[in-house]
């Protein structure tokens, strides 16, 4: 809402320069998104043009005789609608106009000029409120000499209200004296309209079939000059935000934002018959706006008829047939009440949103209608020279029984904390103009009329502590006696974190939402993906299946940025159609902790997987690697993870063709369901003895089939069960000669405990000897 | 025989020996030659037989006292070539202490999370549980139970990504409030705070982000009051931007809290005073705040004469961006290693 203070003088005496009224608007009303004058110029003055010459030497300029009070100065113009005659708004020497612009004494091709003409543009007014190229010719009745800015109503401050949902009231400009008036306790002048009505009588009879227009007031008025509105009225809706139009147009606008209810003007004479109906629409039925669209209706949108036709779509737009125009004398004057929840679907569902459909879905002061069409009518008498016919006709079923609302004085003190006197409570009300009793500590208040947004004794706490101001509540803390801790899974996600951290890898944030048809890539279960309805872009269309894909275009933009090492991993949540599931993501590209002038450790599949097993360690879970052939991945270096049969992840390079298409080169990925994760943690520490005896060691050297996997093999021996066998470990790999090519050598560590005694080397070797025995059975293994 | 000199010409000769000697191995020769079987001074005892019973004690004890010395000369010899040929050694292995480590670059936490545990942190302190819930809500959850029917105007205020008629992504962590108060059955205080990823369908540009973080928190109980609320947000404003910070109230809406505040902090860079930062009002917009809407306890099943609370919702982002002067939004989600390594050691 935009707020002229000259418009606010009319109803409220304003009694503080801006910044006081700006400061006390954001502490106890609304929030300022900004203030404005509505022109940035001085020394403007009205003047009359006595005489137009052509400049002796320039085709395009005039040399002017302005009369400006004092003197008559000579003024070159380049304006082609400059004429004598017109009275025009001049800058003096000295002057200053919109964007700085200083007007001082110049010699144009031979003549001295003392002064300019202003074009509205050139005193700071867009052309969007004027649609003027020229010279400003004034129509209004002026003197000469006068001070252009306070004739013409420019000179205005704005206070630019960023308004919420819930004060409707402030989208008038008499809510907003209200509460100016609350603010500073400073007087109320909002005068009633007094209107003159002709003996005619008025012909029209008015019906609503529908309850989403409980109240319809109708007036006719003749004889009406349609032309531009005075100045003073157009400076106004400029301050407001809008476009001048007509005086019959305006008027209706002026009405609106004065009172905050929006009225709609028909061309009388353009209506089929001489009664209203109100119903809602059929589905299907069309009707043309007066933006010259055909709109296809929904049935519960309000449609406004003069019985044969739709004239106007209720709350919303009119119709095109029935609109105002040059030669219009005669109108309908519409004043009604539509249900917010209609015209909100409505105006939403056909995406327009005017002034008066976003007063409507606020919710209107229900008292008001009869004032503003009486209002209006006045105006139109002044300023348009009509006459009004004597009956106003009308529907009116609202509901105008007065509601009260309780607040007993002890609510108000237990929700806000403090003590407030009842005298104190009295004179907030009082100067919030609410009607009310106080009988044992109780305050009753009559919910006004302006106020559509109180539902309880909330509402006027709210109003209470806004007015009164919040700076004098203290600061406390709640007696609430808790225990604040994490939980399990929250502490352990911080472990995980931690971990991940300690070895090195960053932590990353991607977006859930993600291109439709890259969704899928990188998530090795492949459920079809989630989609928003109505998505802002196709790159934001579908959300993620895993957190891989964002995490390989950030692995990629720092690789574009010369960042070629790039670790990192990203907790957070996956999105399928059974439900939401949080991971934990990772990937490593480029050379891990590199020992600069020392020798570079290649990163391969095995640093990725020393970083996992480091983190399983870390809560004791231990994880089975099988070989698996995945999507988008290295088809022999791709391995998907299980801990006690339960699918925990996939770790794998990802395939150079996909690595290569983000521009990266070697890059290893993992992804992890953390559920999974933390249900296979160790739940609790088990504290061991510490060994007493010795440990003994073995190592033996085998020649197996080259497609055997070292992870059978440690299983192989692991299952043998054989007593006192601790760790099993693959120290070495080796192919090539003398091995026949189809075979390797795997070195394997065994080590060996008895928490009970010493062990007998002769024990172990027989251990080892049967070891040896079961590998030559199972994989056909011989010792090298 | 003199024995004496006998023993003075050996200790001469040992001296002389062991003086030349620089090898261990070559010790070895030296001491076989001087305290040997076959030594000479070995040999001395060969004349005992010659002495006189009386004298024998002596002469005896004046030998063992000789091979004694002459052990010990020779064992500090070896010392002292062994501590040479250490030194040797340790020459060797000299090297430039100022070559720079190898790089075990730790990783960093990302700044979102950062923040986020630090106020998680400031809370549980306070005694407050940490609560979450899904990222696709219900539109009951996420809008009706707070206070948003259908058609409520306020919708448009948190434009969303719906999934279906009935899901979509959550605008805001209130739904895990709603969650939390259910759950507790309307018979026991609430104590929470709610951090969590939401999404509104905003333009990305430098200040908006489709998807962003918040951290939300309520208290309900039976004396909750708005000064409570405000001395809560003051130590989270403290917390976060210095203990000289103070903080003001402004009238503000939300559906489900009223009355409803923004809430400003007095601006670090200035201390009130005004300047660029906070556009010269000496404050600056860090959450919105109020006290819990009578119709958010009803849906949640408190009794909302029995009951009353507060509820705040800060962005996180927003947070990050003031406190380290970050422009960017999208810095948080773009994962440039050189902006996510800079979010190291202690939050301050
Ligand atoms: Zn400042």
């Amino acid at each position: 809402m935009r707020v002229s203070l000259n418009w606010l003088r009319d109803f409220v005496e304003v009694t503080k320069d801006i910044d006081t009224l700006t400061d006390t608007f954001t502490l106890h009303s609304m929030e300022v998104a900004s203030t404005e004058k509505l022109i940035d110029a001085s020394d403007l003055v009205i003047g009359h043009v006595r005489a137009c010459e052509p400049h002796p030497d320039a085709d395009k300029l005039l040399v002017c005789d302005v009369d400006v009070g004092q003197e008559t100065l000579t003024i070159v113009c380049g304006a082609p609608n400059v004429a004598a005659g017109q009275h025009v708004i001049v800058a003096l020497e000295g002057a200053t106009l919109a964007g700085g612009l200083r007007i001082q004494k110049t010699t144009i091709r031979g003549v001295e000029s003392r002064g300019m003409i202003c074009s509205l543009s050139e005193l700071g007014l867009p052309m969007k409120y004027h649609q003027e190229t020229g010279i400003h010719v004034i129509d209004d009745e002026v003197r000469v000499g006068e001070d252009a800015r306070e004739v013409l109503g420019l000179n205005d401050d704005v206070i630019v209200l960023d308004l919420t949902p819930n004060r409707m009231d402030l989208l008038s400009m008499h809510g907003v004296a209200y509460d100016v008036a609350a603010m500073f306790d400073t007087k109320l002048t909002i005068a009633e309209p007094k209107v003159t009505y002709d003996k005619h009588t008025n012909p029209m009879t008015i019906t609503s079939d529908t309850d989403a227009c409980k109240a319809y007031y109708g007036s006719v008025i003749e004889n009406i000059t349609i032309k531009p509105s005075p100045s003073w009225l157009k400076a106004r809706l400029i301050a407001a935000g809008i476009r001048p139009i007509n005086n019959v147009v305006d008027i209706t606008n002026y009405v609106m934002l004065e009172t905050g209810q929006p009225l709609h003007a028909f061309d009388f004479d353009l209506l089929n018959s001489e009664i209203i109906v109100v119903r809602e629409a059929r589905q299907g039925e069309t009707f043309t706006t007066l933006d010259d669209k055909v709109r296809t209706l929904d049935a519960g949108d309000v449609l406004i008829t003069d019985g044969t036709r739709p004239i106007a779509l209720g709350g919303v737009m009119g119709g095109a047939d029935t609109e105002v125009h040059a030669k219009t004398t005669r109108i309908l004057l519409e004043s009604a009440a539509f249900s917010p929840l209609h015209v909100r679907r409505t105006a939403s569902r056909l995406d327009v949103r005017s002034e008066s459909s976003m007063r409507f879905e606020k919710g209107i002061d229900i008292a008001k209608l009869r004032f503003a069409l009486d209002r209006a009518s006045e105006l139109l008498i002044e300023l348009a020279g009509a006459t009004v016919r004597k009956d106003v006709v009308y529907v009116d079923r609202l509901d105008t029984s007065e509601q009260t609302i309780e607040l007993p004085l002890s609510t108000l003190d237990k929700v806000l904390g403090i003590r407030l006197s009842q005298a104190r409570v009295e004179d907030v009300l009082r100067r919030l103009r609410f009607r009310y009793t106080i009988k044992n500590d109780v305050v009753v208040i009559t919910k006004p009329t302006r106020r559509p947004d109180f539902e309880n004794h909330q509402d006027i706490i709210e109003e209470i502590g806004r007015i009164h101001g919040y700076a004098s509540v203290p600061e406390t803390l709640p007696r609430t006696v808790s225990v604040g801790e994490l939980t399990d899974k929250q502490r352990f996600r911080r472990a995980v974190r931690e971990t991940l951290l300690g070895l090195g890898l960053h932590e990353a944030k991607t977006y859930s939402l993600r291109p439709r048809e890259t969704v899928q890539r990188f998530a090795v279960d492949k459920k079809t993906p989630v989609t928003v309805k109505h998505p802002m872009s196709e790159r934001r269309a579908a959300l993620r299946l895993s957190p891989l894909g964002g995490l390989m275009e950030a692995a990629s933009y720092n690789v574009a940025r010369g960042q070629s090492s790039v670790h990192l991993f990203e907790v957070g949540h996956v999105y399928a159609p059974t439900g939401e599931e949080e991971k934990l993501a990772g990937l490593m590209h480029g050379v891990y902790r590199p020992r600069h002038w020392q020798t570079t450790t290649a990163l391969n599949f095995y640093t990725l997987k020393a970083v996992l097993e480091t983190l399983f360690k870390r809560f004791g879970v231990s994880v089975q690697y099988t070989p698996a052939t995945l999507e988008h991945y290295h088809p022999h270096q791709a391995a998907v993870l299980d801990v006690a049969g339960t699918r925990l992840g996939h770790l794998a390079k990802v395939h150079p063709a996909h690595a290569a298409a983000h521009d990266l080169s070697d890059v290893y990925a993992f992804e992890l369901d953390l559920d999974v994760l933390y249900d296979a943690r160790e739940p609790s520490l088990r504290y061991q003895p510490v060994d007493r005896f010795p440990a003994i060691e073995r190592d033996i050297a085998i020649v197996v089939d080259r497609l055997v996997l070292a992870g059978e093999v440690i299983n192989a021996i692991a299952d043998t069960g054989i007593g006192a066998l601790r760790t099993v470990n693959v120290f070495d790999v080796y192919e090539g000669t003398p091995l026949d090519d189809d075979k390797k050598s795997l070195g394997i560590r065994m080590v060996f405990k008895d928490p009970e005694g010493t062990l007998q080397a002769e024990h172990v070797d027989r251990r080892v000897n049967s070891v040896i025995e079961h590998l030559r059975t199972v994989f056909d293994a011989t010792l090298r | 025989m003199d024995i004496q000199s006998t023993i003075k010409k050996l200790e001469r000769e040992l001296n002389e020996a062991l003086v030349s000697v620089d090898k261990i191995e070559a010790l070895q020769d030296v001491k076989a030659a001087f305290v040997g079987k076959k030594s000479e001074l070995s040999g001395l005892m060969r004349h005992m037989k010659d002495i006189p019973n009386e004298e024998k004690p002596a002469f005896g004890q004046t030998i063992n006292a000789a091979k004694q010395r002459f052990n010990t000369m020779i064992e500090s010899r070896k010392k002292a070539i062994q501590a040479k040929r250490l030194a040797r050694k340790l020459e060797q292995e000299k090297i430039d202490v100022t070559l720079p480590a190898p790089d075990f670059t730790r990783g960093a936490q990302h700044v979102l999370t950062r923040i986020t545990e630090s106020l998680e942190d400031l809370f549980i302190g306070m005694g407050y549980l940490v609560k979450e819930g899904p990222e696709i809500e219900t539109d009951e959850l996420n809008f009706e139970k707070l206070n948003l029917p259908k058609d409520h105007p306020a919708r448009d205020m948190q434009d969303s990504f719906y999934i279906s008629d009935e899901t979509l992504l959550r605008t805001h962590t209130s739904p895990v409030q709603v969650r939390t108060m259910l759950e507790y059955g309307g018979t026991k205080p609430v104590k929470i705070i709610c951090p969590g990823t939401v999404y509104r369908r905003d333009d990305d540009d430098a200040t908006h982000s489709h998807q962003f973080m918040q951290v939300e928190g309520l208290v309900v109980d039976k004396d909750t009051t708005l000064s409570d609320l405000k001395g809560t947000l003051l130590a989270l404003a403290r917390h976060l931007f210095g203990e000289d910070r103070k903080i003001r109230l402004r009238p503000s809406y939300f559906p489900f809290t009223e009355p409803s505040f923004e809430v400003d902090v007095t601006c670090a860079g200035c201390d009130g005073a005004g300047c660029a930062t906070c556009k010269q009002t000496g404050y600056i917009e860090i959450l919105g705040a109020g006290m819990v809407h009578n119709n958010v306890l009803e849906a949640a099943g408190y009794d909302s004469t029995q009951y009353q609370g507060f509820a705040f919702g800060v962005g996180v982002e927003r947070l990050a961006m003031l406190k380290y002067g970050i422009d960017d939004i999208r810095h948080f989600y773009t994962n440039d290693v050189r902006f996510l390594s800079q979010f190291k050691g202690e939050l301050s």
